[in-house]
């Protein structure tokens, strides 16, 4: 890789979180509009964690604020290994990190709510993780690479033969965003069972580096997605956006589930969408 | 001369030591024993990882003894089945003793040239078996000491302990270096008695149950090493290794690989007799750590590994896969039920012994890699998990992790070293890890049409597993509010054996590219084509790669800047939301609105009300009867 595609690429992971953060004021603002509200402006997120990063400092455990930079911090090495193109499944297992790191941070506080919120992340985690892996797992036997390089070397849109399996991912985007239905381990409005859930002993510059983690993680999936168009990457944009508006209209059509129906959607639907895919592949000697 | 000296001393020095510990009365001595037969034991290992393999003929004296020794072996496995009233044991000696007597004075066929084979493989082998037993064995000098006081015995049983401890590290060198079939059916039986003998040590009923468990399983193998023996002679009128895998695959062979097969299932604890293993974790816990980390275990996985060359696409080699895929997936699901320590450990160990096994069932040059790898890793991690649990337990005198809530404020160098060995089971950039990624690779690309169901068993044991450990480590994390951490105080046995492992765990992650292709192709060139080439310190398998040292790099700059800036910013420490009014200088107690006060309460994730584990232990049981007959049926058809 030459000079310029390595500052291309390390600039963009680093732009990751201002793309994501972005979004969400794209997302508050379109859900204002949904429920007839105004809305805040744009920007809002990000005055909200500059807020927060001048807060009075409080802690649960000398652990805690290390463990939320890590979420953040885990969360741009795996947007890193996006824009340089690596191995899907290490972008997978490093995410993977960078959750673990939010949800043991949540069990640091000896605090019956983020418990109960770190509980239902790891659940989250058990339920869309390995349907990320499936995912994957198909994307390589199409491709013969496990490689975000190999996707691009592939060349034709992969939407077109996995159509199926993205539509399972449309299914961990919702449980990635935390949105409902499956918005159980921190829902912004659970108040009255959950208080914030996961999110629930962070506060002033901890907090804001959660936001910024979480942001981080949206827009590393949401270009994994757009990876299913890689030969053109404004359509791949706009997949990946059509997702994510798909999944502000679900957020506020559908009420919060369960966790055990969140399981049971992913290791049932989830997984057949793509087993289903794989085997017509299969089936019609694409495979 | 020079290597079978090496030779002598892993196998010799052990038993010597074995007796010297037997004998000996005074503590320190018996220490002083264990420290130096360690650190022999150590060199010799990377001695004789240094100049390479050999062949060995033994002269007729040898031969001699083993055949005494074995005869009093099987003597003495029924003495105990007619003791204990245990009529599988009783049988299944009666099934070796006669037709090893049979084939030994008979057909006289137990003779063979070449008694020992010393390969890359072997070697791997004794390198955990000397590094990681020895470790273990230093471990439990502490251990026993704690042991003997809770129990409050009268006269020390150490010595005894020792004796079978040591032993078996002989017993596997012997194993792994065997090429006589009859030579490594007797070490197996080695094995089999000192698991056995260090199963019931404490002498309680349970113990002496699980042991008889253990034993007549063990000796399950053995009978199918006895029938291997004959029809092997059979096939190619020699019992030695090299001459049947030499030999062009025939029916009868492939009978030999298949008893082979189930004798390695026995000792990995495949389905379905894992629950050996489960028993086994009534003893000591050093014993746990012996076989689940150094030895016992990796006997099963070695024999595959030693056969799977030659079956490489037959039908058999496909079960074998099947078996250990539906082993890793059943029990990854089973350790999220758990919640006694030592039984997660147990359940993590079989179903890694699974993942192995589909590894070497897949039966490609990078399978095999992924095997070997999985192996070497998770012998060293398994090893630091076991110990530190055991530390825990003598600690805080309880197994139910559920007990073991906010254990970093309580014991914080014992359970950060346990925080290491999990981490380094499942999370990159960790050795096991980057073994768990190429097994993925290579299971996605066998062909679809077993490879599917193969995959698909894989995806949910890994998210199953992520899921036990990573919630492990969420609880042992907790830390009531105000809770000051105060160093434990380890006696220096624990010191010596937590962190040289977990340093040697370090070590090996981060230069996971010379393991690779200093230990793990060579292994792998014997019989395949390696896969896994080792550009600038990472692995690169063609299709993909994997960049380990910037990942290690990557890892320790976010932790750097993590504690830089949780100094710079700091905090002050408050107390959690209880969604109440907190009650003043206690930990965790809140009023509620009924202006009672509450204190508040958690407990683990099992999710007892998903998983029903009576039925997946009979599904685990039944489906394991049925890949091993089908094992047999294939070769028979």
């Amino acid at each position: 890789m030459d000079y310029t595609a390595t500052l291309i690429s390390a600039m963009l992971a680093l732009a990751t979180p201002i793309i994501g953060g972005l979004l969400m004021g794209v997302d508050r603002k379109l859900t204002a509009r949904m429920q007839e509200r105004v809305g805040p402006p744009l920007a809002q997120p990000f005055y909200d964690a500059l807020k927060l990063w001048g807060k009075a400092p409080m802690i649960s455990s000398g652990l805690q604020p290390v463990l939320a930079f890590g979420y953040l911090g885990f969360a741009l090495v795996a947007a890193g290994l996006v824009t340089f193109r690596q191995d899907l499944l290490l972008v997978l297992f490093v995410t993977g990190i960078a959750d673990i790191c939010l949800t043991v941070a949540a069990f640091n506080a000896k605090s019956p709510y983020s418990y109960l919120g770190g509980r239902r992340e790891f659940l989250a985690m058990l339920s869309y993780e390995p349907v990320m892996l499936l995912a994957y797992i198909a994307i390589f036997l199409v491709t013969g690479s496990f490689t975000i390089r190999g996707i691009y070397e592939y060349g034709a849109p992969l939407l077109l033969v996995l159509p199926t399996a993205v539509a399972a991912m449309m299914i961990v985007l919702v449980i990635e965003m935390k949105k409902s239905p499956f918005d159980v381990s921190g829902s912004g409005h659970a108040h009255q069972e959950l208080v914030r859930g996961v999110f629930t002993e962070f506060s002033g510059y901890t907090m804001a580096l959660i936001e910024l983690g979480h942001w981080t993680k949206l827009a590393t999936t949401l270009m994994i997605i757009s990876l299913f168009w890689a030969p053109n990457p404004l359509v791949g944009a706009g997949i990946s956006l059509t997702m994510f508006f798909a999944a502000l209209l679900v957020d506020n059509l559908y009420p919060r589930l369960t966790w055990q129906r969140m399981l049971r959607t992913t290791w049932t639907v989830g997984f057949a969408l793509i087993l289903v895919n794989v085997a017509a592949l299969a089936a019609g000697g694409v495979i | 001369m020079y290597t079978e000296t090496l030779i002598a001393v892993n196998i010799g020095l052990p038993v010597v030591s074995a007796l010297a510990s037997l004998v000996l009365s005074d503590r320190r001595a018996r220490a002083g024993v264990v420290y130096l037969t360690a650190a022999v034991l150590v060199v010799s290992s990377l001695l004789l990882y240094n100049v390479g393999g050999l062949e060995l003929n033994l002269g007729g004296g040898f031969e001699i003894a083993v055949v005494a020794l074995d005869f009093a072996l099987l003597l003495y496995f029924m003495y105990q089945g007619f003791m204990y009233r245990s009529w599988q044991v009783l049988a299944l000696s009666l099934a070796q003793l006669i037709p090893v007597a049979y084939f030994e004075f008979i057909v006289e066929g137990a003779h063979v040239e070449k008694i020992l084979v010393v390969d890359n493989l072997s070697i791997l082998l004794t390198l955990i078996i000397n590094i990681v037993g020895s470790l273990v064995v230093i471990y439990a000098l502490s251990y026993m000491e704690e042991h003997e006081h809770h129990l409050h015995l009268e006269r020390s049983r150490q010595g005894r302990f020792f004796f079978y401890m040591l032993l078996l590290l002989g017993a596997m060198n012997g194993l792994v270096y065997s090429n006589s079939l009859y030579w490594l059916y007797f070490f197996w039986e080695v094995t089999t008695l000192c698991c056995y003998e260090l199963i019931r040590h404490d002498g309680t009923e349970e113990a002496q149950g699980n042991a008889l468990l253990a034993l007549w399983m063990g000796l399950i193998g053995g009978v199918a090493f006895v029938a291997a023996m004959f029809v092997g002679y059979n096939a190619v009128h020699s019992i030695a290794l090299t001459e049947m895998m030499a030999a062009p695959l025939s029916q009868g062979l492939l009978l030999v690989f298949a008893l082979a097969a189930l004798a390695a299932f026995t000792k990995s604890a495949q389905f379905p007799f894992h629950s050996w293993l489960l028993g086994a974790m009534v003893a000591p816990t050093p014993v746990s750590a012996l076989l689940h980390s150094s030895t016992m275990v990796n006997a099963g996985v070695y024999m595959l590994l030693r056969i799977a060359p030659v079956v490489q696409g037959t039908t058999l080699t496909y079960i074998v896969a099947f078996m250990g895929a539906v082993t890793f997936t059943v029990t990854s699901v089973l350790a999220i039920r758990q919640r006694v320590s030592k039984r997660i450990l147990a359940f993590s160990t079989i179903g890694n012994l699974g993942l192995i096994t589909l590894c070497i069932g897949l039966n490609t040059g990078l399978s095999y890699g992924a095997a070997v790898t999985l192996l070497a890793f998770h012998s060293v991690a398994k090893g630091l998990l076991f110990m530190g649990a055991g530390v825990v337990e003598n600690k805080i005198g309880s197994r139910d992790i559920d007990d073991w809530e906010g254990l970093l404020g309580r014991l914080p160098l014992t359970t950060a070293v346990m925080i290491a060995g999990m981490v380094s089971m499942f999370l990159p950039p960790f050795g096991m890890l980057l073994g768990k990624w190429v097994a993925v690779d290579a299971v996605a690309s066998t062909p679809l049409l077993y490879g599917l169901p193969l995959v698909f068993l894989v995806v949910l044991g890994s998210g199953a597993t992520t899921f036990y450990y990573a919630k492990w480590i969420g609880y042992l994390t907790v830390l009531p509010n105000g809770a000051k951490m105060s160093a434990e105080r380890l006696e220096t046995p624990y010191r010596v054996a937590l962190y040289t492992l977990l340093g040697v765990n370090v070590l090996i992650s981060v230069g996971a590219a010379l393991v690779l292709s200093n230990i793990v192709n060579p292994i792998t060139a014997a019989s395949y084509t390696p896969q896994m080439s080792t550009p600038m310190g990472g692995v690169d398998l063609g299709f993909t790669s994997f960049p380990v040292l910037p990942l290690w790099a990557a890892g320790a700059a976010v932790l750097l800047i993590g504690s830089w800036l949780a100094k710079m910013k700091g905090g002050a420490i408050t107390t959690p939301y209880l969604s109440g009014e907190n009650v003043a200088d206690k930990e965790v107690t809140f009023m509620t609105t009924g202006d009672s006060e509450v204190a508040a309460n958690m407990s683990g994730t099992y999710l007892a009300s998903s998983i029903d584990e009576e039925w997946l232990d009979r599904l685990a049981v039944y489906l394991g009867t049925a890949i091993i007959v089908a094992l047999f049926i294939a070769e028979v058809v």
